[in-house]
């Protein structure tokens, strides 16, 4: 047998072979156990003397010269294979992600945790209040005493009672907090109070009998109006990501004096919209100095302490960040409302 | 509350002074301007038409047929129209809407033919024109009524309506009439308030008719005798002001009455004084069981605490709310009593509260009205009348009865409390100017401004001193005050600790375990509760519910995610809710005598239910469980003891209502969480018992597959953290053995569980279950338990050999539970 012949044939078959398991059978076939190469070492001690050390050196030069041309074509192959592949022909890039199921966060979460951080941030603390509240807490530490006509824009639900307990109501804003900051916290302090509250209401897209607010509460020494003004504009400045022109006006709310409403510029419009109904402004916030019968009522010397107060209606700041159209979808449990936050 | 522009300029000058800019400022200095409209801007769309012809309609008897001319606003063609008004005539200057032209309730003109004969156009009715309730004929224009020009400027009608936000007038009784925002407007522009003359026209020396007071709840009563007095139309003037702020105009009687309310905010009524009693006015307190017909025709039950204006013994008006049928004013009265009154705002707020009877008189007096008024008002009305009818007579002076006291006061201002409320300092100079111009008297007083207080402004606005720093900072403008910076002390924070836990589960639940959250209503339906079986109580109950039957204030969260299920479900294949909120419990009230409140995490996981082939751990009730494990762990909890529904719980007392099944919950389907050392389970998962999801409505093609659980987040909070701990990494290679043991039904998972520990005599590093199987081939009443199982040493590698005696020493266990290791 001529190993230079063997060895070109065998080079031969492995260029034309363009499989792997072919492959693979022709380096068997030659190198295997009982391959050309065993055969030949094999034959090796019927052989002369003199011709057995060239023919064991050729076996395996053969042997490497097989392996190495397996090698080279193997490699080929694959790159062969892999240039295949990146340049695979039409790929559609409109075909859209397959959907991985997720679950939500309800809006109301959302936003009041936006405003919880921000206050967080400015040392302000963060308070929770009974929603089935005393009428000293819902209206009478709020300067609004039994037959007073502010009672009537609060269209509040009262609570059954059964003998001499004090009278109970659902509460009608989160303003019963600012008392039990003041009770709970000791001054100079900072608190808002997110949470639920309810109004006997008719009700339809825009109105709502349990609706969210956020109230707040800032309590220290020689508070100003314009510490009011500062601090409205940097939390407008959080939920707007952006400086709007404020406007405070009179606005009547017995628990502050002097009381405020503050609007800001719509951030949706510049000439008028719905949101702002053509005013170019929207009502966001009453606000003003906390009156000094509650600082009294809550147990603070209005000698010594002053402070301000705001409230903020995040239903409404929800039904504005995300454009809902409809404030009942927020206590709805629709799941196609759920789902898109 | 409405305001007309042309009504606010019989106070106070307004040129160059647009009814948007007084919006403005009013807005910006005292109440809320809620928005401006033209008054009746229809008028400037009809114009004057003159009747040149007019002949019956040839078809109709009732018709007539005219020909107006328009004037320059016609064509040159007198316009031929058919009427129907008794009253046209040719020669008449009317109201003319021409084709096009669009009418109040959106009637807009077009050409028609009436019985055969082309009209174009209409000639209108006061009533047409909202101008009043008159449809009997149509409205005659004056003769000098320039034809072609709109009837709003050819009969001088141009005005703005201003609605101002009731609310934010609450506190200001001096601001429910012209004469009291006019003072404002005059304050902002620095303009002087005009003067009126409120002193009374002469009175003739008769006997003043007589009122006794009996009940303190009237402070002062004031009666005008009138005689000769006749219920005349009014004139345009007095018409058109009243109709721009949406009063309908009556008589001069009736309309002077209104006009003085609305010009000083003052409410009056008139008597036909010859219907009264010779004993006169007698105000007192109504008793028990009395009634009164009040003008609206109704019978009114009224109780001791309303007050009642009675004719000798017989009411004859519900005092500051509406009068009485009895001594009505009619069309023949000239004999009248004009009663201006001031009452206990409390009273009049309680009485028409109860009888859902609210005036424009019981919204004055409930916002505690100047005594000093009445007198005022009286004599408002008086002249007024007189220069309609010089000829009434006023034969007695004033009546005047009542302890009132005017409470005008004085009040010290320090000007440096301003200066610190505000934030800025204003010169003395300013703070006198503003406060002058509003009415108060200023007298300085070394460092300090003494302030009078004006009776209109005394009787409960302006009380304390921050009252003054409002009106200075509302006149100076809060606009102009400079915004300032809060700074404080910076001290080390401590975060709210459930707020905090609140917020990891919500993150956990909304991701991990993808289920959305939902927010609802803290109300429940009584009927509901009841047709759910879900209404054990005791319930915290709404005495007033907003929507019928909406009254119990839930105990607990659970059930509101159970009242949409069945739409959620209708909607969707697999529903995952959860929702954060606080459940409240009378029985356990505090001792301010409210209900204790829970915080609640309440979760449902409904859907399809599993196929028959489904794996063991498939029904959402195993991987509810499992997202709860996963919830603790995530919140470093140490893990809890997981036990039975019922029964007796670790740590528990027996019999505690605790360890009841909950009402929702099926029977035995269902685990508890209980940590070491709380009373209660802090945590209970359930399959949905099956007799409710009938009743939610879960059936037929909705049945379903629903796992619920309540946790408390009560108990969360005191739950005992997980330490923190480490595992060194393994040193030597485990081995990986799969055993599966074949039981009776009734043996627990957590039997054999313990009896792989045992067996593996300390190498076992993890158990757990991979598959339950019960089939034929086990024979009946036995299953199979699999478990993946890991056995591993701290000091040598593990060999087959090991791998068979524990094999072996499992055998063993498991026959002494009565069950057997399965080979294969």
């Amino acid at each position: 047998m001529d190993i230079d012949t063997t060895l070109a044939e065998a080079r031969e078959r492995i260029r034309a072979c363009d499989d792997a398991a072919a492959l693979k059978a022709i380096e068997r076939e030659m190198v295997g156990k009982d391959g050309v190469v065993s055969a030949l070492l094999a034959s090796i001690p019927s052989l002369p003397a003199e011709e057995r050390r060239a023919v064991g050196q050729g076996a395996n030069q053969l042997k490497q010269a097989v392996l190495d041309a397996v090698a080279e074509r193997t490699a080929a192959l694959e790159s062969s294979a892999v240039e295949a592949q990146r340049g695979a022909g039409h790929f559609d890039a409109s075909v859209p992600a397959p959907a991985v199921e997720r679950g939500s966060l309800h809006p109301l979460t959302r936003v009041t945790r936006e405003l919880e951080d921000q206050f967080l941030s400015m040392g302000y603390h963060v308070l929770d209040g009974p929603e089935v509240e005393t009428d000293f807490y819902n209206f009478e530490a709020l300067n609004i005493p039994p037959d007073h006509p502010a009672r009537d824009s609060q269209d509040t639900f009262f609570i059954e009672r059964e003998g001499e307990g004090p009278e109970l109501v659902m509460r009608t804003h989160t303003s019963p907090v600012q008392i039990r900051a003041m009770q709970r916290l000791t001054p100079p302090f900072r608190a808002i109070a997110p949470g639920k509250t309810f109004r006997n209401e008719s009700v339809d897209a825009s109105h709502e009998h349990t609706f969210h607010q956020m109230e707040g509460i800032v309590i220290g020494e020689d508070i100003s109006v314009g510490h009011l003004i500062g601090a409205m504009k940097t939390l407008l400045r959080g939920i707007f990501n952006r400086d709007l022109d404020v406007r405070l006006r009179p606005g009547y709310f017995p628990f502050v004096e002097p009381g405020f409403e503050l609007d800001a510029r719509c951030p949706f419009c510049e000439t008028g919209c719905s949101v702002c109904k053509r005013t170019t402004w929207i009502e966001l916030l009453p606000c003003g100095l906390v009156h000094p019968a509650v600082l009294s009522a809550g147990g603070l010397d209005p000698e010594r302490w002053s402070g301000f107060a705001f409230g903020l209606g995040l239903s409404r700041l929800v039904m504005l960040r995300y454009g809902i159209d409809d404030v009942r979808h927020l206590l709805s449990g629709d799941l196609r409302f759920l789902e898109q936050f | 509350m409405l305001i007309s522009y042309r009504w606010l300029a019989r106070h106070v000058d307004l040129s160059n002074i647009s009814a948007e800019q007084l919006g403005d400022d009013l807005t910006l200095s005292t109440a809320e301007v809620e928005g401006i409209e033209p008054f009746a801007p229809h008028l400037e769309d009809v114009v004057v038409g003159h009747v040149t012809q007019r002949v019956p309609h040839p078809d109709a008897d009732k018709l007539s047929v005219c020909t107006v001319d328009a004037g320059a606003a016609g064509d040159g063609t007198p316009l031929t129209i058919v009427c129907g008004a008794p009253n046209v005539d040719a020669g008449q200057n009317i109201a003319l809407a021409r084709v096009g032209c669009v009418l109040p309730g959106d009637f807009k003109i077009k050409k028609s033919k009436i019985r055969g004969v082309e009209s174009r156009g209409m000639i209108c009715s006061l009533k047409e024109l909202e101008l009043g309730d008159d449809h009997s004929g149509i409205w005659v224009l004056p003769a000098q009524a320039p034809v072609g020009e709109a009837v709003a400027s050819a009969l001088d009608m141009r005005d703005w309506v201003i609605e101002i936000d009731n609310k934010s007038l609450t506190h200001r009784p001096d601001l429910w009439g012209h004469r009291g925002i006019a003072r404002e407007v005059a304050a902002i522009y620095e303009r002087p308030l005009l003067p009126l003359d409120l002193s009374l026209p002469e009175t003739g020396d008769a006997a003043p008719f007589p009122i006794a007071i009996e009940s303190d709840r009237c402070p002062r009563y004031t009666g005008l005798a009138i005689d000769g007095a006749r219920a005349l139309p009014s004139p345009a003037w007095l018409r058109n002001l009243l109709l721009a702020v949406g009063q309908r105009p009556f008589d001069q009687l009736v309309d002077l009455s209104n006009f003085v309310m609305l010009d000083l905010g003052q409410p009056n009524h008139t008597f036909d004084r010859s219907r009264l009693s010779a004993e006169g006015i007698v105000v007192r307190q109504a008793r028990q069981g009395e009634t009164i017909q009040t003008l609206d025709g109704e019978e009114r039950k009224l109780l001791e605490t309303d007050l009642l204006i009675c004719s000798g013994d017989e009411p004859v008006a519900l005092a500051g709310i509406m009068g009485g049928e009895g001594s009505k004013v009619g069309e023949d009265t000239s004999e009248l009593l004009l009663e201006v009154a001031t009452f206990a705002p409390a009273t009049v707020r309680r009485t028409s509260s109860r009888l859902g009877l609210r005036t424009d008189a019981s919204a004055r007096f409930e916002k505690s009205l100047d005594p000093t008024l009445p007198a005022d008002a009286a004599a408002h009305y008086a002249r007024l009348l007189s220069e309609l009818q010089p000829e009434v007579r006023f034969p007695a002076p004033l009546s005047d009865a009542g302890q009132w006291q005017d409470p005008a006061h004085v009040l010290e201002l320090r000007p440096a409390a301003v200066h610190t409320a505000l934030g800025k300092t204003l010169p003395d100079g300013e703070l006198t100017s503003i406060l002058t111009r509003l009415g108060f008297g200023v007298e300085a007083a070394g460092e300090l401004l003494r302030v009078s207080v004006p009776s209109r402004r005394a009787t409960k606005d302006v009380t304390i001193e921050r009252d003054l720093i409002e009106e200075i900072g509302r006149l100076h403008r809060y606009g102009n005050l400079p915004e300032r910076t809060l700074l404080a002390e910076v001290t080390p924070f401590q975060a709210d600790p459930r707020r905090a836990l609140v917020r990891r589960i919500q993150d956990r639940l909304a991701g991990a375990a993808r289920f959305h959250e939902t927010l609802s209503y803290s109300f429940m339906d009584v009927g509901w509760l009841e047709r759910t079986g879900l209404d054990a109580g005791p319930w915290v109950t709404l005495a007033n519910p907003g929507i019928e039957g909406l009254s119990r204030v839930r105990r607990a969260v659970l059930p509101s995610l159970f009242v949409g299920l069945e739409r959620a479900r209708r909607q969707r294949g697999d529903v995952r809710l959860f929702e954060v909120g606080k459940g409240y419990l009378p029985e356990h009230a505090g001792e301010d005598g409210q209900p204790r409140e829970v915080h609640q995490l309440a979760l449902v996981w409904a859907g399809t239910p599993p196929g028959k082939k489904a794996r063991w751990d498939e029904p959402r009730l195993h991987r509810l469980h499992a997202v709860l494990e996963d919830l603790f762990a995530s919140l470093e909890l140490a893990a809890p003891c997981w036990g039975p529904l019922a029964g007796e719980q670790p740590g528990e007392q027996a019999g505690e209502q605790d360890g009841e099944t909950p009402i929702w919950s099926h029977p035995a389907r269902g685990f508890r969480a209980h940590w070491a050392g709380q009373d209660a389970p802090a945590a209970t998962v359930a399959e949905l018992d099956p007799r409710l999801a009938r009743d939610l409505g879960l059936a037929g093609e909705l049945a379903s597959d629903v796992a619920v659980a309540e946790i408390s987040i009560d108990a969360l909070l005191v739950a005992p953290p997980r330490p923190p701990s480490y595992r060194a990494l393994p040193r030597y290679p485990g081995l990986e053995l799969d055993v599966a043991a074949a039981l009776d039904a009734g043996s627990s998972a957590a039997s054999v569980d313990e009896a792989i520990r045992k067996a593996g005599k300390g190498l076992v590093q993890d158990v757990s279950l991979f598959d339950v199987y019960a089939g034929p081939n086990l024979g009946a009443g036995k299953k199979s338990l699999a478990f993946h199982v890991l056995l591993q040493s701290d000091t040598r590698t593990l060999t087959d050999k090991d791998g068979s005696k524990f094999l072996g020493r499992l055998e063993k266990g498991l026959s002494a539970l009565g069950g057997e290791l399965r080979k294969g």
